[in-house]
């Protein structure tokens, strides 16, 4: 049995399936480990895709009342069923990754508490060591590390580490597990339309970013040059509060993390929480027309200049290049 | 209604970092008086409630302000925006690393002391640890659903409704049982600016502290604590220079050269 199992509820989507198998794929350093997709009909997309990660053993845990379900009190239910029927956990599978994000970090506290193991929350760490898990967690806005040892498994963790490396050839044991436990009821929800007119964040090659020295004229320019640019929009903490762009759309520690090509921070500082949340793969650019911005010191192209001059040059140049 | 919100405040990130340290018993030592201030969702926890006031006057908001370094100053930040109750909330122990122990401790807590509370508020992370999983566990020890990323509340025909996004939609939820929030920052719930009558009242105001215990449990235990190292990043930045003009064009230039479709 693999000493680490990663549970990934389909219905979170490709992103969180990605995000998932980078971490198992970091933590387990080479050696196996097992997946269990979670979801209402198994998909053999994300089976191949976990394969070629490098899972060893997969589990497509089916519970069809699941339906298009994503709320972690639901998935709970169904997933604690799942790892009960897998053998020696705690014993043999000291750790278990959810996928990165709030929702990864609810689901694991819950199957913590359903099957009293440990709920380690958002990592920036972890590793197996003997029969301990050795996990490193931010706290203090990013300024201080805490180093948490579990010795009575299993741990439950979140962390995120970048895309899975993929393989064109790699193969796994495949098993079916049939869930027909009951599930807790659902919030019942009325939904409308927000007005929403950009692609999500997840999953964008490019993102452009406004923070707090940009305003409400500026995030329209902003939003259009991400259109431009076949990109979307982000913003930063500061920028959210000032109601500048939906919280959808924060980036950082207590936001989303991204991992686009390029990440165009406009009128960002630079601040440790904010850039927790962009990939360490992303090229940043940065504009602010403070040259001492701290941006700049981890941005690899940069303009020291207004927002409220350069983006309108750049859109004029742009309209130009590619009218309509 | 009765609403209890809880807060936890965290360290001002504009000021340095006051002394922390690892306690032989392995428990967090914090020295010294920090600027302390409420989070961004604890600010958006509470001008929900406050908002939920401001429109029907008879909602009680009751208040529980984690303990910490420099509590006392930030209790009067917080009594200036006049909750019904205020008290000062220690955790006996306080382990705020394991979010299960964490949970049990305040459950208990709301079970003895705040059961009739239709609505429980707090902010989607609480504290320094920016720990998203006490809403979550809390509510499934009162037996209550939760709304997580919760960002406005409004009454509409008497009744209580809360927002959140997800996707391109608003989703509401009609609180018509017991329920627990987790509240995120959002331009609706910005913290007001209390009044500056209230700002002097609470500089007088004395506070009393509750306490909340539960066994230490075993498994988990907090190792080490230090300063976080420093996370190396590509940078040696590029700067583009000429006039803004020439700025513009260069960048373009440079993401043709990266690939994007110009």
């Amino acid at each position: 049995m693999s000493r680490l199992l990663a549970v990934i509820p389909q219905a979170w989507g490709a992103q969180a399936l990605e995000a998932a198998l980078g971490a198992a794929q970091q933590v387990s350093a080479g050696e196996a480990f097992a997946v269990v997709l979670v979801s209402s009909q198994p998909s053999v997309e994300h089976a191949q895709r976990a394969t070629r990660a490098g899972a060893q053993l997969i589990y497509q845990a089916v519970h069809a009342a699941l339906g298009e379900c994503d709320e972690p009190q639901v998935l709970a239910a169904a997933v604690a069923e799942a790892l009960r029927a897998i053998p020696r956990l705690g014993s043999e599978v000291p750790l278990v990754l959810l996928p990165p994000g709030p929702q990864g970090e609810e689901l694991a506290a819950l199957l913590a508490d359903s099957l009293d193991g440990q709920a380690l929350g958002r990592c920036v760490a972890l590793r197996l060591e003997e029969d301990a898990v050795l996990a490193e967690r931010a706290a203090w806005g990013g300024r201080m590390r805490l180093a948490l040892r579990v010795d009575n498994g299993p741990a439950f963790a979140c962390l995120r580490a970048g895309r899975p490396r993929l393989e064109a050839e790699a193969c796994a044991d495949i098993f079916n597990l049939e869930l027909h436990g009951s599930l807790p009821k659902a919030l019942t929800l009325d939904k409308r339309e927000s007005g929403q007119r950009l692609p999500p964040l997840e999953g964008a090659k490019l993102v452009v970013s406004g923070g707090r020295g940009v305003n409400e004229q500026g995030f329209a320019l902003l939003e259009e040059l991400a259109l431009r640019l076949g990109g979307t929009l982000g913003g930063s903490l500061p920028a959210v509060d000032a109601g500048m762009v939906p919280v959808l759309r924060q980036v950082g520690v207590s936001g989303k993390f991204v991992s686009p090509q390029i990440y165009l921070a406009v009128g960002i500082s630079g601040t440790l929480q904010h850039l927790a949340g962009v990939s360490l793969d992303s090229c940043i650019v940065a504009v602010n027309q403070d040259p001492e911005a701290d941006i700049f010191k981890v941005a690899s192209l940069g303009i020291v200049a207004p927002w409220e001059t350069l983006l309108p040059a750049l859109l004029d140049d742009l309209r130009q290049s590619l009218p309509g | 209604m009765k609403i209890l919100v809880l807060l936890a405040g965290v360290a001002d990130i504009r000021f340095p970092l006051h002394p922390i340290s690892l306690s032989s018993e392995a428990l967090i030592q914090e020295q010294g008086s920090p600027r302390r201030l409420l989070s961004p969702f604890d600010e958006a926890a509470l001008e929900v409630a406050l908002k939920l006031r401001d429109a029907r006057p008879e909602t009680q908001i009751d208040v529980l302000l984690l303990d910490g370094c420099n509590s006392e100053n930030l209790l009067r930040s917080v009594a200036a925006f006049c909750p019904d109750s205020l008290q000062c909330l220690q955790l006996q122990p306080c382990q705020l690393w394991d979010a299960r122990q964490t949970a049990t401790q305040i459950a208990e807590l709301i079970k003895r002391d705040y059961l009739a509370h239709d609505l429980v508020l707090l902010g989607r992370e609480l504290g320094d640890l920016d720990e998203g999983s006490i809403a979550v566990l809390r509510a499934r020890r009162l037996g209550r659903p939760q709304l997580a990323m919760a960002q406005f509340g409004q009454w509409q025909d008497g009744q209580l409704w809360l927002m959140r996004e997800r996707g391109t939609g608003e989703e509401w939820l009609l609180v018509d049982q017991p329920l627990l929030a987790s509240v995120t920052n959002d331009r609706r719930n910005k913290l007001r600016h209390p009044l500056m009558k209230n700002v002097m009242l609470a500089k007088r105001r004395a506070f009393t502290h509750i306490t909340a215990s539960a066994p230490a449990r075993a498994g988990l235990s907090l190792s080490q604590l230090e300063t976080a190292p420093l996370i190396a990043r590509g940078g040696q930045c590029r700067l583009l220079g000429g006039d803004v003009a020439e700025q513009a064009k260069a960048l373009i230039g440079w993401l043709k050269e990266q690939g994007v479709n110009l």
